[in-house]
């Protein structure tokens, strides 16, 4: 992440001072509201604001008098909005498109003003690709019509590798098979001019007849051959795609397992799924049915071409005549046929909205008594499919009908031109037939490259997005340092630490926090202070950005992740079943766990009466497809499931937040049980179930602003004191509503 | 003090069971607007928002004080006077960044996605809109807002005035 926001400035910028400039930023609309451009450049000291170009003014604002820089928002742009004593404010106006970098710039300003810590993300993200101009499939994402197809290619060539005795077995198969199409055509040509018409005079009929035989054997010889090649290339290169696509996903799966929380907060999950299904999907599609056709097709056209030049290079560029024109008509009318496709996806779209829109709401609709309404804009919608799906099977008719009509004109020329040639003695009958088999041969394959590239891109788009998290490093030590394993007691340290999942929005700020081996500390603070980050820090699912994490004196950085959080304890707010049965859950942390030992852990936890009055017991399934489970249930098994590791350091995350009072008893007794002897830190919203902490740590904006006993606190009358007013004050209307 | 009697003195009601003659818009100093009532009630900030932006931009104009509650609302600009109409219209141009535009360049379609070289009343841009169904809003037969993936609008006030290319165009991608 940069500290600094600096876009390339165009030359006249330069001439200005450049040392020490902190942002220098393009808006996209000029003084005038038209579009253009004003640049904004700040240091330490000044805001200078370009504006009209390179021929045009720059006005210098000293930032000390500056009373205030906001961003001012309106309906499809925003401006900033520098305030000064007694003067009118500047706007710098930009369009929606720079809404984000220009908050960012905002923020860079006040900080400056204000005499704080410069601290700006810097990066502007981009949605649009930097060579095409095309819009990239997410953010700052890879453009999947700029990507280096040869480069993708090689990387997937490499994963043949380990199979590279069927590869080669696919390749062969390959250039037989081509062989064996190419061949008859041949047979056939000699059958003409050898058998049925001889050029020197026909010999004696046996010896005809004898050749014809052994002509005709050879063409079934030739297609039995070509069966079998066609086999062993099919087979091969299907197994050849799904196992490079099955270890390509095998390859995936293992890394996002691996990949550290950081960078599931950067790429959301929905686009993270997408990639191991629909991306693995299409180049699955591609390397099992894609690949084979086009490399046997491409051998095929060269091979075709070969063979024609050699039998008469006159004829040959008759044949090619028609190429363009079938290359270019299926250009021009692919995007057309395409777009109406998209049209017809979209009226579809449009009814199934509509039409389960509807239908969910049959109750408002019947109520409100809107039938003949909703009717008519079915109707409507539907006429719309009809509509386009008429234009659609009309254009793919012309299409075809075209590509016909230029192959067949191909065809007639080929005919007449041949067939001359043939009455001139330049060629024999049989090249003319031979001639005809390879022209259809050959432009057929030719129809379908335009749309065999299009599917190669997308493709390929999709490797590339799969690569892009293969290649994403996983989490873990501290590069360079020894991955340490230490037994664990659970003094827990956290000095001077300061972190911001942004970088330059720090959530703690210099936070010096010790836990005693056995001690129970309580986190309390207003939502989005960083009581939760505190616990993500100690579980080393992010590394501070500054200061340091030591569990029993040793930098939480240099131990090896899992052998930490195998020490560490989590019961969180909503806890997290998977599917499986009770069992399965409570024993997840801890593998090969005996019944007996799972079953210590639900008393422990306060979990064995409930689960044993279940018809299956311990046995019962849980998770999306099991049985109901309680809110406080499913609770109750996720602290057996912590119980169970015998973890040194426990962390409770508001684990009694949406329960209700009595099964708060409940679970409290279980927390309470589970507690001892070990190094506990609670973050509780009810405050009441803090009283028995050892110290209560009260988090104010990133800061640690009290800590004590429950009492002490109380006596103090500072925030906690007024947190607990609040929440008294808060359960008392409760109760009189009740 | 009866209730009715504390509504009366109130000045938010006041203002908003303002006449619209008695409304004055002006600037003071000359970057803010202020509103008056009756040269008695002043506010010192009013930003005029419309209530049908994109159908009836010049009727139903609200009056937004500092903290974004209405202060009070003109049925129809052309209530006000000349001067004060000015200064709304001003405001009201700059707050909606809508560009008009004036004909096509160019427009391709690529798997639902459409690209767009325009001319507009703001000068000449391009843009990208996604998912057309939802992002190109037609507020009638003839009339057409684009909303490209930014944020940012483009509105066609009437196909039929623009030139044949630029209809072709747009037909083709839309």
């Amino acid at each position: 992440m940069n500290a600094l926001l600096l876009e390339s400035a165009p030359a006249f910028l330069d001439a200005a001072p450049a040392e020490d400039v902190l942002i220098r930023a393009r808006a996209d609309v000029a003084g005038n509201g038209s579009f253009g451009e004003q640049w904004v450049v700040v240091d330490q000291t000044n805001v200078r604001v370009f504006v009209g170009g390179a021929h045009g003014t720059v006005q210098r604002v000293p930032i000390a008098e500056l009373i205030a820089c906001r961003s001012e928002s309106s309906v499809g742009g925003g401006a900033i909005v520098l305030e000064r004593a007694g003067e009118a404010p500047i706007r710098i106006r930009y369009s929606q498109s720079e809404a984000a970098k220009f908050s960012e710039v905002v923020r860079g300003i006040e900080q400056l003003r204000e005499g704080k810590a410069f601290h700006i993300n810097g990066h502007v993200q981009r949605n649009r690709c930097s060579t095409c101009r095309r819009l990239l499939p997410e953010k700052d994402g890879i453009c999947p019509a700029c990507i280096h197809k040869a480069a993708t290619l090689a990387r997937l060539a490499v994963r043949l590798w380990p199979y590279r005795l069927r590869t080669m077995a696919v390749a062969v198969a390959s250039l037989f098979v081509t062989a064996a199409a190419l061949a008859p055509p041949l047979v056939t040509a000699m059958i003409v001019d050898d058998v049925l018409v001889p050029a020197d005079g026909p010999p004696p009929m046996e010896e005809r007849l004898g050749l014809l035989a052994l002509l005709v054997a050879g063409l079934v010889g030739i297609r039995v051959a070509s069966w079998a090649g066609e086999w062993v290339h099919g087979w091969n290169a299907t197994w050849l795609g799904a196992r490079v696509t099955a270890d390509i996903r095998a390859e995936l799966y293992h890394r996002l397992e691996m990949l550290s929380l950081p960078f599931y907060d950067k790429h959301p999950v929905g686009s993270l799924i997408a990639r191991a299904t629909r991306d693995v999907q299409m180049l699955q599609g591609f390397l099992i049915d894609g690949v084979p056709y086009l490399v046997t097709n491409l051998l095929t056209l060269v091979g075709i071409l070969a063979l024609m030049v050699g039998m008469s290079l006159h004829l040959s560029l008759y044949v090619l005549l028609p190429v363009p024109l079938i290359l270019l008509w299926g250009a021009f009318y692919w995007s057309r046929l395409r777009m109406l496709f998209t049209r017809l996806m979209q009226s579809w779209g449009r009814l199934t909205d509509r039409t389960v829109e509807t239908l969910t709401g049959i109750r408002v609709v019947k109520a409100f008594a809107q039938e003949a309404r909703e009717i008519g804009s079915f109707n409507v919608a539907n006429g719309g499919i009809r509509a386009a799906g008429i234009r659609v099977k009309l254009h793919q008719g012309i299409f075809f009908a075209t590509m016909a009509l230029i192959t067949a004109l191909g065809m007639m020329l080929v005919w007449g031109v041949g067939g001359q040639q043939v009455l001139d003695g330049a060629i024999t009958l049989g090249t003319l037939v031979a001639f005809y088999s390879y022209m259809w041969m050959f432009l057929g394959p030719i129809q379908w490259l335009g749309e065999m590239n299009d599917h190669m891109s997308r493709a390929f788009a999709s490797a590339e997005r799969i690569f892009e998290i293969i290649d994403a490093p996983p989490e873990g030590a501290i590069e360079g340092a020894v991955v340490k394993r230490p037994p664990i007691a659970g003094h827990v340290h956290l000095s001077d630490v300061t972190f911001g999942y942004d970088k330059s929005k720090p959530v703690l700020k210099g936070v010096d926090l010790e836990l005693r081996p056995g001690e129970m500390v309580g986190i309390v603070g207003r939502s989005g202070v960083g009581k939760t980050t505190i616990v993500n820090l100690i579980a080393r699912f992010y590394d501070p950005d500054q200061g340091s994490v030591e569990i029993d004196g040793i930098d939480a950085r240099e131990m090896d992740p899992g052998h930490l959080r195998s020490h560490i304890g989590m019961v969180l707010q909503e806890p997290l079943l998977f599917s499986g049965t009770i069992v399965d859950n409570i024993g997840y942390g801890k593998p090969g766990a005996t019944l007996a030992e799972i079953m210590d852990a639900a008393r422990a936890a306060n979990a064995h009466n409930f689960i044993m009055a279940k018809p299956d017991g311990y046995e019962t399934p849980v998770g999306e497809k099991g049985t109901g489970l309680s809110g406080g249930e499913r609770q109750r098994i996720s602290i057996a499931r912590a119980i169970l590791r015998d973890p040194r350091i426990l962390i409770f995350d508001e684990a009694t937040a949406s329960v209700d009072v009595e099964t708060e008893r409940h679970i409290q007794v279980a927390l309470e049980r589970l507690m001892q002897g070990r190094t506990t830190i609670a973050i509780a919203h009810r405050l009441s179930t803090l009283r028995d902490a050892s110290r209560i740590v009260v988090i104010e904006d990133g800061r640690i602003s009290e800590q004590g006993s429950h009492a002490e606190l109380m006596e103090k009358r500072g925030t906690f004191h007024e947190l607990v007013q609040m929440q008294q004050a808060t359960s008392e209307i409760i109760a009189v509503a009740d | 003090m009866t209730a009715a009697n504390e509504d009366e003195a109130n000045p938010a009601v006041l203002a908003a069971n303002a006449e619209p003659s008695s409304l004055r818009v002006f600037r003071a100093p000359p970057w803010q607007t202020r509103l008056t009532v009756d040269g008695v009630l002043s506010f010192l900030v009013a930003r005029p928002v419309r209530a049908a932006p994109l159908t009836d931009p010049d009727r139903y104009i609200s009056f937004l004080d500092a903290r974004n509650e209405e202060i009070c609302m003109v049925n129809d600009l052309a209530e006000l006077d000349d001067e004060s109409r000015q200064v709304v219209e001003a405001d009201l141009a700059a707050h909606y960044l809508t560009a008009t535009i004036l004909s096509i360049d160019s427009a391709r379609n690529e798997f639902g996605t459409s690209y767009w070289d325009v001319q507009t009343d703001r000068g000449a841009r391009d843009f990208v809109v996604q998912n057309a169904a939802e992002n190109a809003r037609w507020l009638g037969p003839n009339r057409l807002l684009l909303l490209d993936v930014d944020g940012n609008r483009f509105e066609i006030p009437a196909i039929d005035r623009l030139n044949k290319r630029s209809i072709g165009l747009l037909r083709r991608v839309l």
